[in-house]
């Protein structure tokens, strides 16, 4: 940061309150000119509620705001845009049906009035996206695009806007690891441009190789503010796990991405029994589109087998279909040797099938009904819920405590709704659930998405229990550190077929990278 | 790897928890209720204020009928029946996310059923004759509402249309039970002859007697409450209702779920004409509807969900209902005014939920 001049971003003492809880306790943070900012904490730190705030979406509750040493005021993302100040959120908010360039104006003041005119409009995205490396094709019609590409235009849309300061929430969710690093490219040749870039993550990986320097936030407080030069990982999580029960363990999981061996599983549990044989599937989405085709897949008791790939390239219909909830268009599914297809879900579940799905909040949990109840979803008609065929709610309630006990579940007691709980308390919810059947085949999707270091440490921990008495696990995950790290056998998925094999400790992740995106060689 | 098991699962501290208590919790639930209905007796009175009425006496009349003489309990008791089965009727099939708008046919056509079995089977005994009457309309009622959940079920059809339209068709129905089938002359409008003896509910109590269909609806109402909080049926009812893709994730076949809720819910609607024409009025008359489905809409809507509330909330409308004569008679304020107070409840209660939303947003 150069001496003397205003930085570009000021924010001081900033307090947001929601209700009774104190998402953001007198908050400051200083970004410089031509930095890239590394915002760094877990899930409910108040980092995206930060940013909401400069983006105008919150209003502060106190606390002032100043650009290149100004005061503003920022009211809603209008001002914000006007202000200088662009944000690209997780889910990006875009017309499908138009193209690049539609998107980018919409919503900008726009050239004639009886005729649309986007020639120029054109050569300005063009050149744009030529200037900060973020290849795109401005003709090209949105929905065609993948989500790297997507998010690109979404970038563009905040530099079309004249943004000086870019902010981007959790912007690698969903990207290859090549796409990362175009990624990160693109961020310095901004900063290097004289922009200045807030990425907000919980990857402490991420701030290590692209920003200069960072701010680490816990519990809606400013923990530190470090140079780049001045730490390294293990610094970093530990200022981000803070005083938690066991820290070193916690610290282990947040370095997980950093250093894969310190939470890769122990390989010894496989078993030589087939638990799960998958011939040939082929799986339509909700509107009849084949996402899954001629996937094969053999499982092992006690084995995990991690399912790598970006999103869309039919995760969602394979995990549905093999937990019984979609049915099966071709092929066949065995569990410990009995066929499945054309089975009742509820047939699938009590044969040992649990499943833990993506979004938790739509498909995994009753958000009104009590942890007891949500506990009880599934085994309802089983004997050990039921006494004289009614269900047994005071027993239910005694396994709901010594569950909530077991899991570590945030919450006042058995009648807490679910709803209320916090995303890493709900997945722990649903894990206990999973549990208490015994699964014989576990299927997670995404189980860590969105998660603190604890609870994803939580989860690791609970994987590796089910293996240990015998569970097949099939991890589906977004997050290729977490495949790479937790599986015995990792498979690319791309458009719902294999794309490559490899056994554990033989992944080399970008090569992994080629392979989801339909760029490797099969290696079968 | 089992030592790193043996480490106990850490998080961090969660700073999201609402720690109130118990009995706060339930204050707050009740606050929305006591605000609600006060405030819409303060926008009622000043109505009829403008009406140049006194409120006050209108609203003592109101509120003191159905306590003042036995007549006015046994006749809140008697409206307090059949609302209470409207809404059932009503928030049962609700409990699984279906709207069913047709507790007003469901109600007649159960009535058509008691009312052929009472007339063809008139000269059976009470034991044979009575719950035969009940149970028939309880059945009719659940065919009635079993040709909605038919369609939803088998060909999607809206629930809400075939419901509503279904009603229109059993006014035709009753009208040609009663002015072809077993008409009574003599009567003046379209009714039938009265059922047998055997057919009636006996009463309860010196005159006026309270008829024995309020025993009947409190066993019901304990009934539907372990249905619906014991029973594994119950219980998968009530999770399609909260959320209908974590019920199917979790095996549980919603659609055959939501057809059972709708015959369900019609079957008690048919109970509630059964009952009307074996304890008030011996026969099946048009009009004998009167404005039940839209009051079992609304105390459904103001239990919002709570099969325990439903009956008190319910017990309010009943008080409200019977008090509308009386506030007509002594403070020469129409009787409609009292549904302008019911709907202006619902609304400041449905109002409520906003404003709750955005203080918790805030």
């Amino acid at each position: 940061m150069s001496s003397g001049e205003s930085p570009r971003l000021e924010m001081r003492g900033i307090v947001k309150t929601f209700g009774p809880v104190t998402a953001l306790d007198a908050v400051d943070l200083v970004v410089g000119r031509n930095e890239v900012h590394g915002l760094l904490g877990g899930n409910g730190a108040g980092k995206t509620t930060l940013m909401n705030v400069l983006y105008g979406l919150y209003r502060p509750n106190a606390g002032e705001i100043l650009l290149d040493g100004a005061p503003v005021t920022i009211g809603s993302p209008k001002d914000a845009i006007a202000a200088g100040v662009g944000m690209v959120h997780q889910t990006f908010l875009q017309v499908d049906n138009y193209t690049v360039t539609e998107n980018i104006v919409l919503g900008t003041d726009l050239p004639g009035r009886l005729r649309l005119d986007l020639t120029e409009a054109r050569e300005r995205i063009r050149e744009l996206s030529e200037r900060f490396g973020l290849t795109v094709d401005p003709d090209a019609v949105v929905e065609d695009l993948p989500v790297g590409v997507r998010q690109r235009v979404e970038i563009l849309k905040a530099l079309y806007r004249g943004a000086k300061l870019l902010i981007l929430d959790e912007p690698t969710t969903n990207l290859t690891p090549q796409e990362v690093d175009d990624l990160f490219g693109s961020m310095r040749a901004m900063v290097d441009d004289g922009m200045s870039v807030v990425l907000i993550t919980h990857k402490i990986r991420e701030t290590l190789s692209v920003c200069d320097r960072m701010t680490v936030m816990r519990d809606g407080r400013r923990v530190e503010t470090i140079e780049r030069a001045d730490t390294d990982a293990e610094r970093l999580a530990e200022k981000m796990v803070g005083s938690a029960a066991d820290p070193g363990a916690a610290v282990d999981a947040a370095l997980g991405a950093v250093d894969a061996d310190k939470v890769a599983v122990t390989l010894s549990a496989v078993g030589t029994t087939t638990a799960v044989a998958v011939r040939d599937l082929v799986v339509a989405n909700d509107q009849g589109h084949e996402l899954v085709r001629g996937f094969d897949l053999e499982l092992r008791e006690g084995e995990i087998v991690g399912i790598a790939g970006v999103a869309g390239n039919g995760q969602v219909e394979l995990a549905e279909a093999l937990a019984g909830v979609r049915p099966l268009l071709g092929g066949t599914v065995e569990i410990a040797g009995r066929s499945m297809g054309g089975l009742p879900t509820a047939a699938w579940l009590e044969h040992g099938v649990a499943y833990v799905p993506e979004d938790r909040h739509r498909d995994g949990i009753l958000p009104t009904a009590s942890i007891t109840e949500n506990l009880v979803l599934g085994s309802q008609h089983s004997p050990q819920v039921r006494r004289r065929g009614l269900i047994d709610w005071g027993a239910a309630k005694q396994r709901a405590v010594e569950a909530i006990a077991e899991f570590s579940v945030r919450a006042n007691g058995p009648g807490t709704l679910v709803g209320d709980l916090s995303g890493g308390n709900i997945q722990r919810v649903i894990l206990a659930r999973a549990f208490a059947r015994q699964p014989r085949m576990l299927i997670l999707h995404n189980p860590t998405r969105g998660l603190d270091i604890g609870s994803t440490r939580f989860v690791y921990q609970q994987v590796r229990k089910a293996t240990a008495s015998g569970c097949a696990v099939l991890l589906i995950s977004e997050d290729l550190d977490e495949v790479i790290a937790l599986s015995d056998r990792v498979i690319a998925l791309y458009q719902g077929s294999r794309a490559g094999e490899w056994a554990h400790g033989a992944v080399d992740a970008y090569e992994v990278g080629r392979s989801m995106t339909g760029l490797g060689e099969a290696r079968v | 790897m089992s030592d790193t098991l043996t480490a106990p699962p850490s998080g961090p501290p969660v700073a999201t928890e609402r720690p109130p208590g118990r009995v706060a919790e339930a204050l707050w639930l009740a606050v929305p209720y006591v605000v609600s209905v006060v405030l819409a007796f303060v926008v009622g009175g000043l109505v009829i204020l403008a009406l140049g009425r006194d409120p006050f006496a209108a609203f003592e009349s109101v509120l003191t009928t159905s306590f003042n003489t036995r007549f006015g309990t046994v006749e809140t008791l008697h409206k307090w029946v059949p609302i209470t089965l409207c809404a059932y009727a009503f928030a049962i099939p609700l409990a699984t996310g279906k709207f069913n708008i047709g507790a007003e046919g469901q109600l007649l056509v159960g009535a058509t059923g008691g009312v052929a079995l009472g007339i063809v089977w008139s000269d059976l005994p009470m034991v044979v004759l009575l719950p035969c009457v009940l149970l028939a309309g309880v059945l009719a009622g659940a065919v009635w509402a079993g040709i909605a959940a038919f369609l939803m079920t088998r060909f999607k059809v809206n629930e809400i249309l075939s419901t509503v339209v279904l009603n229109f068709v059993s006014f035709q129905l009753i009208d040609y039970v009663a002015s072809h089938v077993w008409p009574d002359r003599g009567a003046g409008h379209p009714a039938t002859t009265p059922v047998g003896e055997g057919a009636r509910l006996p009463g309860i109590g010196e005159a006026p007697p309270m008829h024995a269909g309020v025993i009947v609806t409190l066993v019901l109402v304990v009934a539907v409450a372990v249905f619906m909080r014991r029973t594994p049926t119950g219980f998968e009812m009530r999770a399609v209702g909260a959320n209908l893709r974590a019920a199917q994730v979790h095996g549980i076949r919603t659609s055959r779920l939501a057809g059972a809720g709708l015959l369900v819910g019609g079957a008690v609607g048919g109970l509630a004409g059964a009952v009307e024409v074996a304890g008030v009025h011996g026969k099946m008359l048009e009009g004998m509807q009167s404005n039940f489905l839209i009051l079992g809409i609304i105390v459904g809507l103001m239990a919002r969900g709570s099969m325990l509330a439903l009956p008190f909330v319910a017990f309010g409308i009943a008080v409200l209902e019977v008090g509308a004569g009386a506030m007509q008679r002594t403070a020469q304020v129409p009787v409609e005014m009292v549904l302008i107070i019911e709907a202006l409840i619902l609304l400041f209660l449905l109002l409520s939920d906003v404003a709750r939303a955005k203080l918790r947003r805030h």
